[in-house]
């Protein structure tokens, strides 16, 4: 990070704290209460605060969410706020920063990156940007402040991407939402380096809403990281992000999102990338913690050329519930897309996949794969898979694939025959299975970062059973 | 001949667990350090069987008898404690590991070894899995390729003969590591035992195989006919060519006699 200078308007976390305590605020204060709203924005987040009232909860009679109660996870009504429909916004409130423990352990693993954003509990507390990369034209910021001083964020903002007419979460997230990272790359900018977000939700309550928002222009190239993290949580507690990732003309985003929270913690995001022309758009959602796991991705391929690997990785235990519905939407002719998703589920914990192509009418020379993949652990654990296709055009090469499969017997007897314990053999097969995913990826401190997570993980519920 | 065997096999009889059929039905087996045995037989003899029971495969079940390594009881121990006592297994169907090379492979099995919280040197390791590709004469590339994922017949084999190499076992169980391979691959297979047998002298190894081909590569001291899951007869590398012009035919008419 010694390459890093603080941006304009922003301080480092470190600088953060004796800082606020001078002024006599609180940290929120840096964005949440800068200034009030735009006009534009407190209008689109009434309009959205309508369109939510009007939206039902996501129910199990409808197709999307028939394996996920959401209603039996998460007391919605408690977590949000109440009374006469105006959407009331708040940052973090009170208490100096400084970052957890567990945060500063993240960001100490992670390599170099040309850029860091630090929020907490919806708020965003710090932005550093690398100053040559300032100097060019890269903005990274609070989305907050970007929505004053940035004209492209009200062009972009829920308009095309994650618009509130897409759900209730959506819309929930556009009446509502707190803070989130606005960043643009100009043309012909390459990062080589990642962006990182770390977000942190330090305690129980109210349900946080955040965005994220990617422009890159053409021929620009980018990485996002996102890193999210809670402690333990006692009662469940609501995280929702709606990101928005648009890649120009032959430019290049990466989104690597790594859901890290804490028992309790219920993580909803509602993701779509819209590839232009000859651009490359690829997405990682990585869900190890938290109670509840939702995502809805979609890819939409809007010219030709364009491509999207799209990866996913869960690895659950004990009662956690991860469901992932993504969707490939195939618009332009002689675009691709690659979904892999894999999962490995222990003890009571319970894995969702539904996912579609849809090549639309014209879109022919479409090259679209989807391949879910679980492994399933113990008896307890489900993993549901339903995988779909909606062909439009007549010459397209498409494959889907799903499979649900225990550990192999024989597998583990050839490694245990090689003097592994019976342990350290399964944690061998596991990490393997998911490295399929992590190996298509060139972060190598994520790779590591989810390995030895799973390992963890591995030995925790191989240990309680044993000792149960 | 005067040393103490190092595997003996007494009386076994095992079956697939949860079976009503003894597929060994008593088998005495005494092998020596440094002894190569082969052990000939049709298909359904037993001969598999008995390499996996001795490695502790979990479809089996004793049902009499006793296996010991050194003395030491080995069907009380579970596969790895036998691999770490000196138990090796090539598989006649090697498992493939989607997504962890040969070398994380290995690596790992020579961890598992250590004592608790005795950290591999990864810069040894490096080391000898490279001097041991050397003495194979194997691409080291190999090593980064997932564990029998893809691979040929031939590069599964090369695969169980490399990883004795960095294992080196006392005893080595070769389970039809010949089938299925053509003269050349059947070649290198067999150059690798040899140089392994030349490097550890004390090395015992019995081979499980339907053919007398690879004997003509790897020269036994002594070898086993096995049929209807017991040894019947016993002799020097005669028996095998004898078998070879024969057939089993001698054996099924004294079964059914």
């Amino acid at each position: 990070m010694s390459r890093i200078a603080t941006s304009p308007g922003a301080a480092s976390a470190e600088a953060i704290a004796p800082e606020t305590e001078r002024r006599g605020m609180a940290p929120a204060a840096q964005t949440g209460n800068l200034a009030p709203d735009p006009e534009w924005l407190t209008r689109r987040r009434a309009e959205a605060w309508a369109i939510q009232r009007a939206t039902p909860f996501p129910s199990t009679r409808s197709e999307e969410w028939r394996y996920t109660d959401l209603a039996r996870i998460l007391p919605l009504d408690d977590l949000l706020p109440r009374g006469s429909g105006r959407p009331r916004v708040d940052g973090a409130r009170g208490g100096a920063v400084h970052l957890p423990e567990s945060v500063r352990c993240a960001i100490a693993r992670d390599d170099d990156c040309a850029g860091r954003v630090i929020e907490m509990n919806g708020a965003v507390v710090s932005v550093e940007l690398d100053p040559e990369l300032a100097s060019r034209g890269v903005v990274l910021d609070s989305l907050r402040r970007a929505a004053h001083t940035d004209p492209r964020v009200r062009a972009h903002l829920a308009t095309e991407a994650v618009p509130a007419t897409d759900g209730k979460f959506p819309a929930l997230n556009a009446a509502l939402w707190t803070d989130g990272v606005f960043l643009r790359v100009p043309r012909n900018v390459d990062i080589e380096r990642p962006i990182r977000l770390n977000r942190w939700i330090s305690r129980s309550g109210p349900a946080t809403f955040s965005r994220i928002l990617v422009l890159a222009e053409e021929h620009s190239r980018v990485s996002l990281v996102e890193e999210i993290q809670s402690p333990d949580l006692d009662r469940a507690t609501l995280a929702h992000a709606a990101v928005e990732l648009y890649a120009r003309g032959g430019a290049r985003v990466r989104y690597l999102s790594l859901q890290r929270l804490g028992h309790g913690a219920a993580w909803i995001a509602n993701q779509r990338t819209l590839a232009e022309a000859d651009s490359t758009l690829d997405t990682l959602n990585v869900a190890l913690g938290g109670s509840f796991h939702r995502v809805d991705l979609n890819a939409r391929l809007l010219g030709a050329g364009a491509n999207s690997d799209m990866l996913g990785l869960y690895f659950g235990d004990e009662d956690q519930h991860f469901d992932f519905n993504t969707s490939q939407d195939h618009v332009a002719p002689h675009a691709r897309s690659d979904l892999l998703y894999k999962g490995a589920l222990d003890g009571a914990a319970r894995g969702v996949f539904r996912g579609i192509i849809r090549v639309h009418e014209g879109a022919q020379r479409t090259d679209a794969y989807q391949t879910n993949r679980n492994l399933l652990l113990s008896e307890g654990a489900v993993a549901t898979s339903l995988p779909n296709l909606e062909i439009g055009a007549d010459d397209v090469r498409c494959s889907h694939g799903a499979t649900v499969g225990q550990l192999d017997a024989e597998a583990l007897f050839y490694l245990m025959s090689r003097g592994m314990s019976r342990e350290r053999a399964e944690r061998l097969v596991v990490t393997g299975f998911l490295g399929e995913v992590l190996g298509r990826l060139p972060f190598a401190d994520v790779t590591g970062k989810v390995t030895r997570e799973i390992e963890t993980k591995l030995r925790a519920t191989r240990t309680l059973r044993k000792t149960g | 001949m005067g040393k103490s065997p190092l595997l003996s096999v007494t009386g076994l009889s095992a079956r697939v667990a949860d079976e009503e059929i003894d597929i060994l039905r008593g088998v005495d087996l005494a092998i020596r350090p440094g002894e190569t045995h082969a052990i000939m037989g049709p298909n359904g003899s037993g001969k598999s069987t008995l390499a996996k029971v001795v490695a502790g495969h979990p479809t089996y079940e004793t049902t009499g008898g006793s296996v010991a390594l050194r003395g030491e009881d080995l069907l009380e121990m579970e596969p790895d404690e036998r691999s770490q006592a000196g138990v090796f297994m090539a598989f006649q169907y090697p498992i493939a590991i989607p997504g962890v090379s040969i070398a994380n492979f290995l690596r790992t099995a020579l961890q598992a070894r250590l004592e608790d919280g005795e950290e591999l040197d990864l810069f040894d390791f490096q080391e000898l899995l490279m001097e041991r590709m050397e003495l194979l004469e194997m691409d080291p590339a190999f090593a980064q390729r997932p564990v029998n994922d893809g691979f040929s017949g031939g590069e599964k084999k090369r695969n169980e003969i490399l990883q004795m190499a960095v294992l080196k076992p006392a005893l080595a169980l070769m389970d039809e590591t010949d089938s299925g391979l053509d003269i050349d691959a059947l070649r290198v297979v067999a150059h690798g035992v040899n140089r392994l047998r030349e490097e550890n002298p004390e090395m015992a190894v019995l081979l499980i195989t339907h053919y007398q081909r690879i004997l003509n590569h790897v020269i036994p001291d002594v070898v086993h006919v096995m049929y209807r899951g017991r040894i019947v007869e016993s002799g020097g590398p005669e028996v095998a060519m004898e078998l070879e012009a024969r057939g089993y035919e001698e054996y099924r008419k004294a079964h059914v006699a």
